[in-house]
């Protein structure tokens, strides 16, 4: 047992398997496909072992034996489904909803709750508690979180998760018994960068976002897996509609980014998609143009030009860039920039956690498709040849949430351009005299690669919020013009413009839509099938 | 079962059924024919006279919903979302917002059914863990036109 060979020879259920030493027996049990119900334990957190619903029979103990914490051990044998492990899930299932108010048709975790899918799975059928059931809090423990009392089962995974992964700390256990309840202390509320992830963690209804609250049934909404746009970490999330609106945003593990967790900027930043200066339409010479006419009016516009410069976004896909590219390569002598939002602050965090300052989510993406001086050198190239007037046609790319546009000094140069085409997704001084505007798709609403700051491929996904759902989005308007240039036959996918992408640089060689998969991959690191899955778009 | 012997000597039993179904065929017919033309010489009209005459409907008959109020006058409807999950149709829309009173957390804002699409089948009377929503007897529910046909909350708690 305590010799240096690393795997433990144990018996699971009355078969003898082998696993790595050191595990838990709920882990080991997971690799052989043997799942074990669980409420307190959290891959993510510290193993607490309070809540009991994971007991198993043990040959080296007379009571049943939690497997959360129980590591396996050379001749260990472990029964899942022995009357007695059998019996003590049901006593603690019983347990846990003696005080529990059962008012899952009005609580926003039903649907997605562990301890419903425990008490059916495991639970008894009936309560035998005539008693009356303890009364606890229900109250606002910070701006975005609100705590039901009554539905918590006192797991502290909030509690753990406040102090160790977000360092805060605010949250705690108050009461004992029966009475337990998580709470706060008076005036410190929960107010930290990652509050919204003690929401998902919890596996009740007790901690409920205020933002979601009464918003939709979990089971009505479409989920999209996407990555979050907010900033160039790209955490890895889904994003959850009803039709048509963003409802809410959670993570999804990806423990090379971000783990089980996102922060709340970029949880509670969607509502830019619907603000009231968002562009559905687009408008030549402050008169509309149809969707299908939008390629068209621009070809117009780019032939008569004699010298074309783009300014692009680090919101744009690399797929997006790549087109733009091909487009300033045939267009021939067109300068292309790119312009970067202000930076904000980096924020670390004893989990590990990290807020990127670059609030973009496609720099490096951007720099590997359009060159590593794009938004130095060139910028302030395109800079000088827009304030002395040098530039005839701009095209310019003003993405993001575009509340700011393309930022102040930008926003003036941009007006100074002989001819302008704007691509936008909010109206303002950028859109003002514009000869053309097109809408743009925001974040979320994109289909593409994006390359983060630690150079890792990941495809963003569009959710179809309902605004993108009434105009084309880029990616089909530039392959459009392309088609008009007789550059392309007919538009592709955003996979097909990936594989061109691919072909065409170096960096991106090997990579393609389905090898980068849900949780994509490091740029510098090329999947081993490259030919045969660049087949695919 | 691996040595079961009986399995071959099955087919000849249901094949002797079918000569006796044969000789039950005529009977039947005969009988069937002398209730209908008893009933023409008879001379009674067995439909009645429907705008004029109207029949009481059986018990449980399904027929047009209502949403049913506590003994406070409000609404029982607690926008669970049960009645529209349960629904085949799809037919019940419905938003919830935060109920002013403290007994209970959310109330619809909006509910409205779509009686075209609706099946009458009363899944959302089952479901609904609150009794709030009913299908009353009332079948004769014409209307001129299509948006009337989309009941809305109000609608639905007057009847
Ligand atoms: S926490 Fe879960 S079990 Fe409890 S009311 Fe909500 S959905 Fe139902
Ligand atoms: S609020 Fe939720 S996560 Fe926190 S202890 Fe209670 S049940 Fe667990
Ligand atoms: S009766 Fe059936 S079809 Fe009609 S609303 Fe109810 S559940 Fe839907
Ligand atoms: S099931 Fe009943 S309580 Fe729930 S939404 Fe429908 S009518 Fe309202
Ligand atoms: S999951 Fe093991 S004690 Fe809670």
């Amino acid at each position: 047992m305590s010799d240096s060979n690393s795997t433990v020879r144990w018996t699971l259920n009355g078969t003898e398997v082998e696993n790595e030493a050191g595990m838990t027996i709920m882990e080991a049990a997971k690799v052989h496909g043997v799942d074990i119900p669980q409420f307190c334990y959290h891959p993510g957190l510290s193993i607490a072992g309070n809540c009991r619903i994971c007991m198993v029979e043990s040959n080296r103990s007379p009571k049943p034996v939690i497997s959360c914490s129980e590591r396996i051990a050379e001749g260990l044998e472990i029964k899942t489904q022995s009357e007695v492990a059998v019996d003590a899930r049901n006593s603690v299932m019983e347990f846990q909803l003696i005080n529990h108010p059962l008012d899952c048709p009005v609580c926003d975790k039903a649907g997605e709750c562990v301890l419903q899918d425990h008490s059916y799975e495991h639970g008894p059928d009936r309560s035998r508690f005539v008693e009356d059931k303890n009364i606890r809090h229900t109250k606002e423990l910070g701006p975005t979180i609100d705590i039901w009392g009554n539905r918590c089962i006192v797991c502290t995974r909030c509690v753990r998760f406040c102090d160790e992964i977000s360092g805060t700390g605010e949250l705690c256990v108050v009461e004992r018994g029966d009475r337990s309840v998580v709470d706060v202390f008076p005036g410190v509320p929960i107010d930290n960068s990652l509050a919204g992830n003690t929401v998902d963690i919890c596996p009740v209804g007790a901690l409920i976002s205020s933002d979601f609250k009464y918003e939709a049934r979990v089971w009505n909404m479409d989920k999209t897996s996407s990555v979050c746009g907010g900033c160039s970490r790209g955490c890895n999330v889904e994003v959850e509609t009803l039709d048509g609106f963003v409802k809410r945003l959670t993570p999804r593990e990806n423990l090379d980014v971000n783990d089980w967790w996102m922060c709340d900027h970029g949880r509670y930043g969607w509502r830019h998609l619907y603000a009231d200066s968002r562009l559905e339409g687009a408008q030549h010479d402050g008169q509309a143009v149809s969707p299908t006419g939008t390629s068209g009016a621009l070809h117009q516009l780019l032939s008569s030009s004699s010298s074309t410069a783009f300014l692009v976004d680090p919101f744009m896909t690399c797929e997006e860039l790549h087109l733009v590219r091909s487009i300033a390569n045939s267009l021939g002598g067109s300068t292309i920039a790119g312009w970067l939002p202000a930076a904000g602050t980096e924020e670390n965090f004893p989990g590990g956690f990290k807020i990127s300052a670059d609030k973009h989510p496609n720099r490096k993406g951007a720099e590997h498709v359009l060159g590593g001086d794009l938004f130095t050198t060139s910028a302030d190239q395109l800079k000088s040849a827009l304030s002395n007037g040098s530039i005839d046609t701009l095209v310019a790319f003003v993405g993001g949430d575009g509340f700011e546009g393309a930022g102040g000094e930008w926003n003036d140069l941009i007006s100074k351009a002989g001819k302008r085409i704007v691509f936008a997704t909010q109206q303002g001084s950028w859109c003002e005299g514009a000869d053309l505007v097109i809408p743009a798709t925001a974040p979320l609403e994109k289909e593409g690669v994006w390359v983060n700051e630690d150079d890792r491929a990941q495809r963003t996904r569009s959710c179809r919020s309902l605004t993108s759902n009434h105009f084309p989005s880029e990616l089909v308007v530039l392959q459009e013009l392309q088609v008009h240039m007789e550059q392309r036959n007919r538009p592709l996918s955003a996979a097909g413009i990936f594989r061109e992408l691919s072909e065409a640089s170096d960096a991106f060689s090997g990579h393609s839509h389905s090898s980068l998969g849900d949780s994509g991959s490091p740029l510098s690191q090329r999947p081993a099938a490259m030919s045969s899955e660049g087949g695919q778009s | 079962m691996a040595n079961h012997e009986e399995t071959p000597e099955e087919k000849p039993e249901t094949a002797t059924t079918v000569p006796r179904e044969k000789a039950a065929f005529g009977m039947p017919l005969i009988k069937g024919l002398a209730n209908t033309l008893s009933h023409i010489l008879r001379n009674e009209p067995n439909t009645i006279h429907y705008p004029a005459e109207k029949r009481t409907p059986f018990p449980g008959y399904r027929g047009e919903h209502r949403l049913k109020r506590d003994e406070l006058g409000r609404e029982k409807c607690v926008a669970c979302f049960l009645c529209s999950t349960a629904c085949p149709a799809h037919c019940i829309e419905i938003v919830a917002e935060e109920a002013p009173w403290g007994d209970r957390e959310k109330r619809p804002r909006l509910f409205n059914i779509d009686m075209m699409r609706c099946i009458y089948c009363g899944m959302c009377e089952e479901a609904c863990p609150c009794d709030a929503i009913e299908l009353t007897p009332v079948y004769n529910i014409p209307s001129r036109s299509r948006g009337e046909k989309i009941y809305n909350k109000e609608k639905l708690l007057s009847l």
